[in-house]
């Protein structure tokens, strides 16, 4: 199940302000509150983050809302983010933040499809690339290391960075991209 | 005794030294006067430094100073339409005619000058401005319609740093103007000034012990400006200055701060200023000044 959080929504139930602006940190602070608590009453496994009809993402807001929520995930193992909606600015303020910590998420295009935002190794990307492209069914690190002419260790290193960074998920000895739609 | 402070001719970021040498030691002895009525032109950070000083005077509860309005009824009318007067009526005790604000400033004039206590007034700036700073910033200045939301972003945090780390409130102002002496090239303006702690004393407690005997004045801008670095524990923080370079680099921009005795910029190939000047004469708080330049058509 996909539970989406529209952050126009959230942020109007917020702060009161007439704009569409995700601006301030402590604007940032109270919109990451709600979306917790929304967290915390879903069953949902995928929570996907709306930000399409958010105007303005500044740089404190996306580190009190994106990178903090990401940060405290380890409260919901079991949940996981994406990111849908994000104009060019937002994609970058998030980028920036992102990879300041060292963390990472999946972002939701209807052009491009999906893609990563934030610091992610690069045989961790190429991993998700190779999972992604298998779409539903998923992989094991000896089918990465076939695909890609890797030895077994570094696909299966890739494969945990991605689980770890929660962009996949890892039931049962499998790998799975997360579901979006 | 009463000290006379003249406004100089022309009052924008270099010519500020001159403004904060003639008020001398800090904080002053005895009332000023601070005397405009030579004022010829002034830029946003002009206007808000004549704010700040009058409200660090206040906040030392120091006598209200004086304030010779400028003599040119062009140069009057222009501060009035962007509330320099309605300000300075709070701080100064004015005297001379001055001409009462219309209700809405000149179409140059994205942001009038406005007071920053709260971070109710970021969200209010921010939020106001967008249609303006769009219009201003594509149809003029040749930049992209979508990264209108940079700059956003770029007036946003560079307000917050005051609520966060002046430890008191503070202006900003953001108006487009044809910059003839240095570019010969319309550009846009954000002003922001406070009179708190500074940068120095900001982050101090974090970074003195670091850079021993260096910490001072250029150091803390250093820290700030060039490392990111914030007075909060918080891994997140520091990446407002960040952004804002990231933005000024990818439309030739230029950021300045002066804190204390020092100022601190980031040149762009346009500008000769230099990037470091220290000794300067003090001033409270810190005064940032970003400038961003109308694009070239070749560069379009």
């Amino acid at each position: 199940m996909i539970q989406t959080i529209r952050l126009d929504r959230v942020l109007r139930e917020a702060v009161a302000t007439p704009y569409r602006n995700l601006v301030t940190r402590p604007t940032g602070a109270l919109v990451r509150r709600c979306i917790e608590a929304t967290l915390a009453g879903t069953g949902c496994r995928t929570v996907l983050l709306d930000f399409s009809a958010v105007e303005l993402l500044d740089l404190s807001c996306a580190d009190e809302i994106v990178a903090k929520l990401l940060l405290a995930a380890d409260a919901a193992p079991s949940q996981y983010v994406v990111l849908a909606g994000l104009h060019d600015h937002q994609r970058e303020a998030i980028e920036h933040v992102l990879t300041h910590h060292g963390l990472a998420v999946l972002a939701v295009c209807p052009d491009e499809g999906i893609s990563v935002l934030g610091r992610v190794p690069d045989d961790a990307r190429a991993a998700l690339g190779w999972l992604t492209d298998r779409a539903g069914d998923g992989g094991d690190a000896d089918a990465l290391a076939a695909a890609l002419g890797w030895d077994a260790q570094r696909a299966r290193w890739a494969l945990d960075t991605l689980a770890a960074q929660r962009l996949v998920r890892h039931e049962a000895g499998a790998f799975l991209p997360l579901r979006v739609a | 005794m009463t000290r006379v402070v003249e406004v100089p001719a022309t009052f924008d970021d270099r010519s500020f030294d001159q403004f904060a040498a003639a008020i001398g030691e800090w904080p002053p002895e005895g009332r000023l006067l601070i005397d405009a009525r030579a004022a010829q032109w002034a830029a946003p950070y002009g206007l808000i430094g004549l704010l700040t000083a009058g409200q660090a005077l206040a906040e030392l509860r120091l006598e209200r100073p004086l304030f010779t309005v400028p003599a040119s009824d062009e140069v009057r009318s222009y501060w009035s339409r962007i509330g320099f007067f309605q300000h300075a009526a709070e701080l100064f005790e004015i005297h001379g005619r001055v001409p009462k604000a219309r209700a809405e400033g000149p179409s140059e004039v994205l942001v009038p000058i406005t007071p920053i206590r709260a971070m109710d007034d970021v969200i209010e700036i921010v939020g106001g401005i967008q249609e303006n700073a769009a219009r201003i910033l594509n149809k003029e200045l040749g930049i992209e319609a979508k990264a209108t939301m940079g700059f956003g972003m770029a007036l946003s945090e560079s307000c917050q740093n005051i609520v966060e780390h002046a430890g008191t409130g503070g202006w900003v102002a953001v108006q487009a103007y044809t910059y003839r002496r240095r570019l010969g090239r319309r550009v846009v303006t954000i002003a922001v000034s406070d009179a708190g702690v500074g940068f120095r004393r900001s982050l101090e407690a974090a970074q003195a012990k670091r850079y021993g005997e260096r910490w001072r004045d250029a150091a803390a801008l250093e820290a700030g400006l060039i490392h990111n670095v914030s007075r909060f524990r918080d891994p997140g923080r520091g990446q407002g200055l960040a952004g804002i370079k990231r933005y000024l680099a990818r439309w030739d921009g230029k950021i300045s701060i002066r804190s204390g005795t020092a100022r601190l910029a980031i040149v762009p190939p346009w500008d000769d200023d230099v990037p470091l000047v220290e000794h300067l004469p003090f001033f409270p708080g810190a005064q940032v000044q970003v400038v961003i330049p109308a694009q070239d058509a070749e560069a379009r």
